[in-house]
């Protein structure tokens, strides 16, 4: 039997798996559509994965809850579940790996002797800072410090996941651990942020199929997100948009609107503020996703979602301390403030005016006063 | 008891200078249009926007035959561009027009500004009629500032920052895109501009009254001014204005 290749490709390890030709060329298809490609672009994809070796990559695991991995390993549009697990080499994720203790350290650091420069960085989770960083330690060491060592030879960072990208529920107020998002501990390097709680599962392998394909980071946004995935809310393909701009809204979970499938947004529905691709590709192989199921968007793709109020109302208290109130409640408070404060000035000046007759203006000459003007 | 119009006589003029009003053209035609397009905007975004916050009509029947939701944020759309021109025009015409257009703007670089704000507020609150302004006081003018200029312009960048979120890589996107990051989000810079608006209320509440209460007090037109771009002051007035610009 043939040895394989040192560093095979993609393509070389699934068909070690016996995944067959027809399975990788669909795969292959229904990435170039994720990615928003044109049919033109399928050839492309498929002699990557054909013949570039495959990235190696060190997926570490900070403070997060692995639904990032749960997600990643249930990808399940692309047919064979195999071809996500083969499509990198996955040499590092303590959470997978079988191999445990000094050995998994051993290969970290040996992938990132043999390849400098070349393998990607998945970052799933975040790190705490407070006190050294001590709330997370791996292998002896601080989850921080590893972060920092492993990303400086890192031919790319991805942040999986809220955690990573925003700091999610461990950086919600008050945040004990001072857990930080990825970028905010690795303020040169450029990060992929791909956000969600967890992100969708063909969004993950779609930016990795964009890397190994064109062997460059996928458009970034504003804030690291590719563009391709984060470009729009939910709210902007949401099949529940006609009621919204018809005005029809569920206004209790079991009423009428409630059973027609009107629109969530009075009961908090964060679609409009929320960039993912939840309403495009949906969740589990398409079945459904949360609003398709009748309950809002939490938002849960979306910067400090944790404390931007109940989920169940459209707007927050104002982020001000001392300050737990609605901006409505804020604003008609001002606003009877100063109905007060000018009800009392004319009561008061009324008063005045009977009480004694206003003194008139001294007459004057002329006028000289306004030389100024 | 009909009052009688009297003839006008100019030597009972050169006697009682005092007890006539003269006329000063002071709001120029791009102030008083640009104040009442302001105005009119105002109310109609404030209206929508806490319909679209809080759309409380349910219409009834299928979806396809309504477009309520719709209809009040494109009204509250079109209202944004038609104040944002309005509002441009006029702090163009803060450089451009006469003295007055400029009154009153905090120049707090200047100490006759501050002597003038405080004047002025006390003089509110001690309920006496005080000195003459033609054009706005400094108190005047820190409100108008902070609560006009500053809040519409507050208002301008997050709502089209807001706008901008159907089309983030169309014209709005590219210039007030990062207005949204920069507030930590697309859910707080809605926050943010809900609690705005709410500035708006209570600055109308202010300037109502206080116009009010101004023109009762100086007799100068104060209300009337705003159309006709004419204020009145008598002679004696004068020696009181502290002209701040
Ligand atoms: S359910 Fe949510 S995302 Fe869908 S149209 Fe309504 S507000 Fe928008």
């Amino acid at each position: 039997m043939e040895n394989p290749p040192l560093r095979p490709s993609t393509y070389q390890v699934l068909e070690q798996h016996g995944v067959d030709r027809r399975s990788f060329i669909k795969f292959c298809t229904a990435m170039a559509a994720a990615l928003g490609l044109d049919a033109t672009m399928v050839p492309q994809i498929v002699e990557a994965l054909e013949n570039k070796p495959r990235i190696p990559v060190i997926w570490l695991h900070g403070l997060e809850c692995t639904c990032c991995s749960e997600s990643f390993i249930r990808s399940s549009h692309p047919i064979a579940q195999d071809i996500i697990l083969n499509m990198i080499s996955l040499d590092y994720d303590d959470t997978l790996q079988a191999a445990a203790g000094f050995q998994v350290e051993d290969i970290r650091k040996r992938i990132m002797k043999e390849y400098p420069g070349e393998y990607l960085l998945a970052v799933e989770g975040n790190a705490p800072t407070k006190d050294g960083g001590v709330y997370c330690t791996v292998g002896g060491e601080t989850f921080l410090s590893i972060l920092e060592e492993t990303a400086e030879k890192a031919k790319a960072i991805i942040a999986w996941g809220s955690c990573a990208s925003n700091g999610c529920v461990q950086a919600a107020k008050p945040n004990p651990t001072g857990a930080k998002p990825i970028h905010a501990l690795l303020p040169h390097k450029t990060i992929i942020n791909v956000p969600g709680c967890p992100p969708i599962a063909e969004v993950m392998t779609g930016v990795l199929t964009y890397i190994l394909t064109f062997g460059q980071l996928p458009e970034l946004d504003r804030i690291g997100r590719p563009k391709m995935f984060y470009g729009q809310r939910l709210h902007d393909k949401c099949y529940r948009r006609p009621f919204f701009d018809a005005g029809q809204f569920v206004e209790a979970w079991d009423d009428e609107g409630a059973r027609k499938g009107w629109c969530l947004y009075k009961m908090g529905c964060r679609g409009p503020s929320t960039y993912n691709s939840c309403s495009t590709f949906k969740w589990n192989n398409g079945v459904s996703w949360p609003i398709g199921s009748g309950h809002g968007c939490i938002g849960c793709a979306e910067n400090n979602f944790w404390d931007n109020g109940p989920f169940y109302q459209r707007l927050s208290g104002i982020p001000v301390p001392g300050i737990d109130s609605t901006p409505d409640e804020v604003g008609a408070t001002l606003a009877g403030a100063a109905v007060i404060g000018v009800g009392a000035h004319f009561v008061s000046s009324v008063v005045r005016r009977f009480g004694q007759k206003p003194a008139q203006p001294t007459p004057d000459s002329g006028d000289k006063g306004r030389g100024d003007v | 008891m009909a009052t009688a119009i009297r003839e006008f006589d100019p030597k009972d003029m050169a006697q009682h200078p005092d007890s006539y009003f003269r006329r000063e053209y002071v709001w120029e035609l791009p102030v008083r249009i640009s104040h009442w397009v302001n105005a009119a905007c105002l109310i109609v975004l404030f209206l929508t926007g806490i319909y679209i916050s809080h759309p409380i009509l349910a219409p009834s029947g299928e979806a396809y035959k309504n477009f309520v939701m719709g209809r009040v944020r494109q009204i509250h759309f079109i209202s944004a561009m038609v104040f944002m021109v309005s509002f441009l025009v006029r702090v163009y015409w803060f450089w451009m027009g006469n003295n007055y257009s400029r009154s009153g703007f905090p120049f707090v670089w200047r100490p006759s500004w501050w002597r003038d704000l405080f004047r002025q507020a006390t003089d509110y609150l001690k309920l006496e009629r005080g000195h003459v302004h033609l054009g706005h006081n400094s108190l005047g003018g820190l409100v108008y500032t902070l609560f006009v200029v500053a809040l519409g312009w507050a208002q301008m960048f997050t709502g089209f920052a807001l706008y901008s979120e159907t089309n983030p890589s169309g014209f709005f996107g590219r210039v007030f895109g990062w207005v949204l990051p920069f507030l930590g989000g697309s859910f707080q810079a809605r926050m943010w501009h809900h609690t705005f608006a709410w500035g708006f209320v209570v600055f109308a509440i202010l300037h109502v009254y206080v116009i009010l209460y101004d023109s009762t007090q100086y007799g100068n037109g104060l209300i009337t001014s705003i159309i006709s771009g004419y204020k009145f002051y008598k002679r004696g007035d004068l020696k009181h204005d502290r002209w701040v610009s």
